[in-house]
C-alpha cells in the first residue's frame, strides 16, 4: 500500500490558481469593490490601559463625506472569543465599552465616502480616558501589586495548562546528570502579504455578506453571527483568495466586525483594510514565552525525566493562546520518550498586543529550549548528539502516555540522513558550525473549542456530463496551495486529471462547513473528506460500469487516467467520459454526486498523526560584529506520502524563511506597551537575496490515518530552525544562546561573557 | 484505588493527577473547593511555578486524599 503507483500524487503539480494570481485576476478582499461602497477606518487606543470615560463623535460626523461613526455603545457589547465552549475565555469586545487594555485596541470606527475622509475623521473623535497603571511582562503581571487587567482574574493568570506522565520525581532520581536552564522566546508578527481586510454588505432582507481575509470562513461566519445577533445561516462569508494567514487570521478581527456593524446600520457595503502599521500593532502575534527546563539523563544518554515551567505573555486577550499554551508543553516533550514528564504552563494577561497561534503553535519556542539544552547536555557529558536523539526518539507504535499514539514515524531515518549530510560537509572553517534539531508536529488538532456541530471536514463532489468535476470543500486556501492538494487527491481517487477538477472553496453559502486552515489539519482531514467523497462518486460510476460492460463479477474495475478498465486486464475498458454520459442517462439525468466527511475519533488527545523531521543549519558568526550568515539549511522530513512535491518544496522554503527570521532577525521590542518597529523598514524579515539554500531529504513512510498515507507538511518545518541555528552558533563559537532572536548584540554579549569566564578560570 | 475530584467527582488513579486536574480546570467550583480548605488557589498555583519542587501539588494531593471518605 505504501508504495502504490499513483498517477497524480507525488508529482510536481503547479498551483491550480497560479495563473489567476500571477495575471492579477485573483480577487482578494482588498480588491473587492461594490456599488455604493463606503470605506472604514478605525480609531485606536494610544494608551496601554485606560478607562474610556466618554467618546464624542460630533465633530467627526460633521465632516462632509462621513456617513457614520460607531463605538462600543453601537454594538451588542458581546465578549467574544474563538474558545466558544468556555465563556471565561471569551474576553474580547472588539469595540470595548469600558476600558482599553493595549495600545492599538479599537475604540471607534468611521465609514466615509473615501478612505482619506474616514482617516481625517478619526482625528475629530474626542475620547476622554482615565489612564490606569499598566503592566507589560508576565512575571511582573503575576505579582500581588500588579494592576488588574480583567476584573475578577486574580494575579492576571488567564489560563493554565498542566501535563504530566510517569513518576517524574522518581525518574529524576535515576538520572546521573541534571541540567536546568531558563530561556526567553520572543514574539513574531505573522507578516501576511495581505493585511487584515473585510468588506461587509448587509441588506434589508437581514442577510449579511462578508468578504474576509480569513483562515476559516466557517469560524468567521459563526463568530460574526454571535457578536451581531444574527443566525449563522444569515451570514455568508466569502474568502476566495487569502494572502497568507500563518495562524493569525482565524479569529474575529476588527476589520470584519467594524465593517459589519457599520454596514448593518447603513444598509450599504463597507470596506475596512488594515494598513501595514495597523497589522503590526493591532492584529495578534506569536506568543512570547519564558521557559524553565530541567532535564535528567543517564550517563549512557538515556533520557529519564523532564520538568518544564512556562510563562507566556498573553497580552490583553485570550485569542488562541490557550491552545498554544497546551501545545507548547506537549511538543516540548517531542520527539522523545520520557519516563517522567511534567509541564506547567501559565498564560498571563499583560497590557500588550495579544498573542495567539502562529505557524508551529507554540512548538518553535518549545524546541528552541529543548533541542539546545539536549546539545549542551551532550557536550557536558561527552555524548554524541545524533546517537542520543536516536536512542530516545519516538518510534512507530509508541504511545505518548495519555496523550497520543504514534502510528507512523520516520524520525530515525531523518536522523540518519542528516548525520550523513553533516559528515559529508567535512571540517568547517573557523567561526562556522552546523547545528541540528529534531522535532515532530501534529496533522490537525482534535480540538473543538469552537463547539462546531459539523464534521471537522466535509467535501461534496459532482461529476458533470463531460467528465469534469466540481469539488466543493470547506477547507481554506490561504496561499499554501490546499485547493491544489484537494484537486490532486480528487484526481487520483476518481482516476482523472488535475485539470478536470474545479475546486470551490471559501464560501459558506456554497461549500460544506470545515474548521479551516490551522494546525496543519487540511491535508489529512479535508484530504480524507475529499477522498471519501470521490470514492463515493467513483463507486456509483463503477456500479454502472459493471452493468454496462457485462463483466464477470469476480473482476475488479478501476479508473486511471480517464480509462475505466478491468484491473486484471487493463486493455479491456471504456473511456471515462463515455461512462459518465451513459451513467447520467441511466440515472434519469441526475449528476453523479459523492459526499465525504471526516472527524477524528479515538485518536488520542492531540492529533490523528504526527510528522517528524531533523534539520541542520550551517551558519557562520562574525566575532567582531556578532553578525550571523546562514549558509544552508537541510531538512530530512517525514510527512508520510507527499501529495505534491512542488507544494512540499514551497512549504519547506517558506518555513525556513519564517523560522530563520524568528531565529535571528524578527523582533517586536516594546516601550511602555508600544511596539517600536511597526513597519517593514525596522521590522527585519529575510529578503529573497538573503535566503540561504534550503534542501529537503524526503523520508518515505505511510500514515494509516492520512489520505494515501499523507500527513502534515509545512507548519512543523518552522519548529526546529531556531534551535538548529542556536546549536550551530554553539558549535562554531561555544556560546549558549538562551534568548530569541539571536541578534548580533546578544552574540557579542555571549562572546564577552565567555571570554570573562575563561579569564576567571585561568 | 482511584481518587475522585472533590469538585466534579471525576476519577484518576492517583491524587496528584486529581490535583493537576483541579489546577488545570480552575473554574469557580474547583477554586471554591480549594479555598474552602483554607488555601488560596492562585497562591498555590503560582508557588508551583515560582518555587523549586512540586510542593503545591503535594499539598493539594494531600487535601484530596483526606477528602476521599466524604465524597
Amino acid at each position: 500500500m505504501s508504495h502504490a503507483k499513483y498517477s497524480v500524487i507525488n508529482t510536481h503539480v503547479h498551483n491550480i490558481d497560479g495563473v489567476a494570481k500571477v495575471t492579477g485576476r485573483a480577487t482578494y478582499t482588498f480588491d473587492v469593490n461594490l456599488p455604493g461602497m463606503l470605506h472604514g477606518k478605525i480609531l485606536r487606543s494610544p494608551h496601554p490601559h485606560a478607562k474610556i470615560l466618554s467618546i464624542d463623535t460630533t465633530r467627526a460626523l460633521e465632516l462632509p463625506g462621513v456617513k457614520i461613526v460607531v463605538t462600543g455603545k453601537d454594538t451588542l457589547g458581546i465578549k467574544q472569543g474563538i474558545w466558544r465552549r468556555y465563556e471565561e475565555l471569551c474576553d474580547e469586545q472588539v469595540l470595548p465599552l469600558e476600558k482599553v487594555r493595549y495600545i492599538g485596541e479599537p475604540v471607534a470606527a468611521v465609514a466615509a465616502i473615501t478612505e482619506e475622509i474616514a482617516e481625517a475623521a478619526l482625528d475629530l473623535i474626542d475620547v476622554e480616558y482615565e489612564v490606569l497603571p499598566a503592566v507589560y511582562e508576565p512575571l511582573e503581571a503575576i505579582k500581588k501589586e500588579a494592576p488588574t487587567i480583567h476584573e475578577g482574574v486574580e494575579r492576571n493568570v488567564n489560563v493554565t495548562r498542566h501535563i504530566e506522565w510517569g513518576d517524574v520525581d522518581e525518574a529524576f532520581e535515576e538520572a546521573d546528570y541534571i541540567r536546568e536552564d531558563w530561556f526567553k522566546c520572543s514574539g513574531q508578527a505573522h507578516m501576511c502579504m495581505e493585511t487584515r481586510a473585510a468588506v461587509s454588505s448587509f441588506t434589508p432582507e437581514g442577510k449579511l455578506t462578508c468578504w474576509a481575509s480569513t483562515q476559516s470562513a466557517y469560524y468567521t461566519q459563526g463568530l460574526l453571527a454571535g457578536v451581531l445577533g444574527l443566525r449563522e445561516g444569515d451570514v455568508r462569508v466569502l474568502a476566495p483568495y487569502v494572502g497568507g494567514g500563518f495562524g493569525g487570521k482565524f479569529e474575529l478581527d476588527a476589520a470584519m466586525f467594524c465593517s459589519a456593524v457599520m454596514s448593518m446600520k447603513l444598509f450599504k457595503p463597507v470596506k475596512v483594510v488594515f494598513s501595514r502599521e495597523e497589522d503590526f500593532i493591532a492584529s495578534k502575534r506569536r506568543t512570547p514565552m519564558f521557559y524553565y527546563v530541567r532535564t535528567g539523563i543517564k550517563k549512557d544518554g538515556t533520557f529519564c525525566a523532564r520538568e518544564s515551567r512556562m510563562f507566556s505573555n498573553g497580552g490583553a486577550y485570550t485569542g488562541m493562546g490557550a491552545t498554544a499554551l497546551y501545545l507548547s508543553g506537549f511538543f516540548h516533550s517531542f520527539p522523545y520518550k520520557w519516563r517522567g514528564y511534567r509541564y506547567d504552563g501559565y498564560r498571563v494577561y499583560t497590557n500588550t498586543l495579544p498573542s495567539t497561534s502562529m505557524r508551529g503553535f507554540g512548538a518553535p519556542q518549545a524546541m528552541f529550549c529543548s533541542e539546545q539544552q539536549i546539545d549542551w547536555i551532550c557536550a557536558d557529558l561527552g555524548l554524541d548528539p545524533f546517537e542520543v536523539r536516536r536512542k530516545n526518539g519516538h518510534t512507530e507504535g509508541y504511545e505518548v502516555p495519555g496523550q497520543a499514539f504514534i502510528a507512523s514515524c520516520g524520525l530515525e531515518q531523518c536522523i540518519n540522513e542528516i548525520e550523513k549530510w553533516v559528515k559529508s560537509k567535512g571540517k568547517l572553517p573557523a567561526n562556522r558550525g552546523i547545528g541540528i534539531s529534531s522535532c515532530g508536529f501534529m496533522s490537525g488538532g482534535i480540538f473543538n473549542w469552537f463547539d462546531s456541530p459539523y464534521s471537522f471536514s466535509s467535501a461534496v463532489v459532482t461529476i458533470n456530463v463531460d467528465g469534469t468535476v466540481e469539488l466543493h470543500v470547506g477547507c481554506q486556501d490561504i496561499g499554501q496551495g490546499s485547493n491544489t492538494t484537494m484537486a490532486i487527491i480528487a484526481a487520483e481517487t476518481l482516476g482523472v486529471k488535475v485539470e478536470d477538477i474545479r475546486v470551490h472553496s471559501g464560501d459558506t453559502a456554497h461549500c460544506p462547513a470545515d474548521l479551516g486552515a490551522w494546525g496543519s489539519r487540511q491535508t489529512l482531514m479535508a484530504g480524507n473528506a475529499v477522498k471519501m467523497a470521490c470514492e463515493d462518486a467513483k463507486k456509483q460510476l463503477l456500479e454502472f460500469a459493471y452493468a454496462e460492460m457485462g463483466i464477470n463479477i469476480v473482476y475488479d474495475l478501476d479508473i486511471k487516467d480517464r480509462w475505466v478498465h478491468i484491473v486484471a486486464r487493463p486493455e479491456r475498458g471504456l473511456k471515462y467520459e463515455e461512462l459518465v454520459k451513459k451513467a447520467l442517462r441511466a440515472k434519469d439525468g441526475q449528476r453523479i454526486m459523492g459526499r465525504g466527511y471526516y472527524t477524528p475519533h479515538r485518536k488520542g488527545m492531540i492529533s490523528p498523526a504526527y510528522s517528524y523531521m531533523m534539520q541542520a543549519v550551517d551558519a557562520e558568526v562574525d566575532p567582531e560584529t556578532g553578525k550571523i550568515k546562514i549558509h544552508e539549511v537541510m531538512t530530512a522530513h517525514d510527512c508520510g506520502q507527499p501529495i505534491n512535491q512542488l507544494g512540499l518544496i514551497g512549504q519547506l522554503e517558506g518555513a525556513a524563511s519564517m523560522a530563520l527570521g524568528y531565529a535571528y532577525l524578527e523582533d517586536m521590542p516594546m516601550e511602555d506597551g508600544k511596539l517600536m518597529n511597526p513597519n517593514l523598514v525596522d521590522y527585519k524579515v529575510i529578503k529573497a537575496p538573503e535566503m540561504p539554500e534550503a534542501g529537503i531529504i524526503e523520508i518515505d513512510t505511510y500514515e494509516p490515518e492520512g489520505p494515501y498515507g499523507a500527513k502534515e507538511a509545512g507548519e512543523g518545518l518552522t519548529n526546529p530552525t531556531a534551535a538548529a541555528l542556536g546549536n550551530a552558533i554553539y558549535s562554531a563559537m561555544g556560546i549558549q544562546m538562551k534568548e530569541l532572536p539571536i541578534t548580533p548584540e546578544r552574540v557579542l554579549k555571549a562572546l564577552r561573557e565567555k571570554k570573562e569566564q575563561e579569564a576567571q578560570k585561568k | 484505588m482511584s481518587f475522585k475530584c472533590p469538585a466534579c467527582k471525576k476519577e484518576w488513579p492517583n491524587s496528584k493527577q486529581v490535583a493537576r486536574h483541579m489546577f488545570g480546570t480552575g473554574d469557580k467550583a474547583h477554586r471554591g473547593w480549594i479555598e474552602s480548605q483554607g488555601y488560596s488557589y492562585i497562591e498555590l498555583l503560582l508557588a508551583q511555578t515560582t518555587e523549586p519542587g512540586n510542593k503545591s501539588y503535594e499539598v493539594l494531593a494531600e487535601l484530596i486524599e483526606k477528602a476521599q471518605d466524604k465524597l
